[in-house]
């Protein structure tokens, strides 16, 4: 386990679970926390080891956004703070443990991974217009594909927050559950994704995020394309065959 | 300006728009189509309006749709399709500056839903109906409801919404996330008067980037978004 002052880093089976480690200031994000949790990102998509991502907040909060605004941050630094930016570069699946409230680069950053399990007291916003600024981790343009556009708005223009019953029925996150219980939930899913083939995994995200950027007959092409490329790959002989043999595979994503 | 079938009404930095035809329900017609244009570019036009509400007038309709009377009154079919982009209200609507709550009491069908959609908020009483029925009349929506609406409830539901043409009542509206909240009936117009308010206090320029960012993240693919929010966020925090 590698442990800075601002993320800790572990890895269980082929999970590896980053967690931003600053609760006394609400894992709020500094420019030294945002090079620590870039840089275990790098390792985590650089390591073939780890076929699915967590990313958590200790301390019963998630995070509460940057630490100060982008015109106090400054251009320069701002650009070496992009965490939302850097989950983005993920191929791999990146599962968000919404342990506590979630708000301004806090919740842009989970708003970037692909799935999100939300303790049932936490809530979610997005607080910048209210200091005259714009979102710049990704939010303006993640969440109104993720919510209805009026929410979107409504959040992002007057600083809704959204209770995990809300983000439940929005289809927001896709787990609802006690605070205690939200690390070993999220856990379970990257384990459950971790069973799967890694390169079907990824192809499945690129297929999705992709496509949804993509006219539809274009993305059809893509998902055939990727589709008949992984006939190339030996999880998928082992796939197939593990399935005819009722046993479990075992994938080397390859 | 005194217009007829539309009411501008200013109250500091907050406007009302009453879509003013409460004997047919504010159905919109040519005269309402001209006015609403002018209207919105007074809106657009003068700096210290800075959120407006958009609302029908009476009890029992924000807009039922466009006026049925007038339809084929139109010399031809080029000239309809002509004035229909010299006059466009619906482009000036879409793209407005000012954030707009629209309050719904009553029917909002066809056009009336349009012009919902094109605010960025919707409030909504329990009496609130909506639908786009233009399919069972042989038409389809055209003012950018085939489009609005889709991007605003998600695919599945903008097809349900379009090919049945069936009306959404005010509580699935809300659980859909077509509309922001209900309010009771009695403190609706309150209630969006106060939440225009809240805009208004905004500082404009962050309200105008976040609408940008808005209409961008409907309407690019996600690179090019977040290239756009970052231009935008940069612009209101260095002024570059």
């Amino acid at each position: 386990m590698a442990r800075g002052p601002h993320i800790k880093a572990e890895t269980r089976g082929k999970v590896r679970r980053i967690t931003l480690d600053r609760p006394d200031s609400g894992n709020r994000v500094t420019e030294p926390l945002a090079l620590a949790f870039i840089d275990a990102i790098s390792g985590a998509i650089e390591d073939d080891e780890v076929s699915v991502v967590v990313v958590a907040g200790s301390g019963g909060v998630f995070s509460l956004g940057a630490e100060a605004t982008l015109a106090e941050i400054g251009p320069e630094s701002a650009a070496r703070r992009g965490v939302a930016a850097a989950v983005g570069q993920v191929a791999k699946p990146v599962i968000a443990a919404v342990t506590g409230d979630a708000v301004g680069q806090g919740l842009e950053l989970a708003l970037a991974c692909d799935l999100r399990v939300m303790s049932e007291d936490a809530r979610l916003a997005l607080d910048q217009i209210a200091h005259g600024e714009l979102p710049w981790d990704g939010g303006t343009q993640r969440l109104p594909r993720l919510v209805p556009r009026s929410v979107a708005a409504e959040m992002l223009l007057l600083g809704r927050a959204l209770s995990a019953e809300e983000a439940l029925k929005f289809g927001l996150v896709s787990q609802v559950v006690p605070a205690r219980d939200v690390e070993a939930r999220a856990m379970e899913l990257a384990e459950r994704l971790a069973n799967a083939a890694p390169i079907a995994n990824a192809y499945a995200k690129e297929a999705i995020l992709a496509g949804m950027d993509l006219p539809l007959d274009q993305a059809l092409r893509l998902e055939a394309d990727l589709a008949v490329l992984l006939h190339a790959s030996r999880d998928r002989d082992e796939g197939i065959r593990a399935f005819l043999e009722k046993r479990p595979p075992a994938f080397t994503g390859e | 300006m005194a217009f007829e079938t539309v009411l501008l009404e200013i109250d500091g930095p907050v406007a009302r728009l009453t879509l003013n035809r409460p004997r047919v329900l504010n159905a919109y017609n040519i005269q309402m189509r001209d006015e609403l244009y002018q209207a919105l570019g007074l809106l657009e036009e003068n700096a210290d309006i800075r959120a407006a509400v958009v609302r029908g007038a009476g009890e029992r309709a924000f807009c039922a749709g466009a006026d049925l009377t007038e339809f084929g009154s139109a010399p031809s079919q080029f000239i309809a399709r002509q004035v229909r982009f010299e006059r466009d209200v619906w482009a000036r609507l879409f793209g407005l500056r000012t954030p707009l709550v629209a309050a719904v009491r009553g029917f909002c069908f066809g056009s009336g839903l349009e012009i919902a959609l094109g605010c960025d908020l919707i409030l909504a009483a329990p009496d609130a109906k909506f639908g786009l029925p233009e399919t069972n009349l042989g038409m389809i929506p055209a003012a950018g409801g085939t489009q609005t609406m889709p991007r605003a409830v998600g695919t599945a539901r903008g097809l349900d919404a379009l090919l049945t043409g069936r009306t959404i009542e005010a509580e699935e509206a809300a659980a859909i996330g077509l509309v922001n909240t209900i309010e009771p009936a009695p403190s609706l117009f309150k209630r969006a008067a106060a939440t225009a308010r809240s805009l208004a206090t905004l500082e404009a320029e962050a309200v105008r980037a976040a609408k940008a960012a808005l209409a961008q993240a409907a309407d690019t693919r996600l690179a090019e978004g977040l290239a756009a929010e970052a231009r935008l966020a940069s612009r209101l925090a260095f002024g570059r």
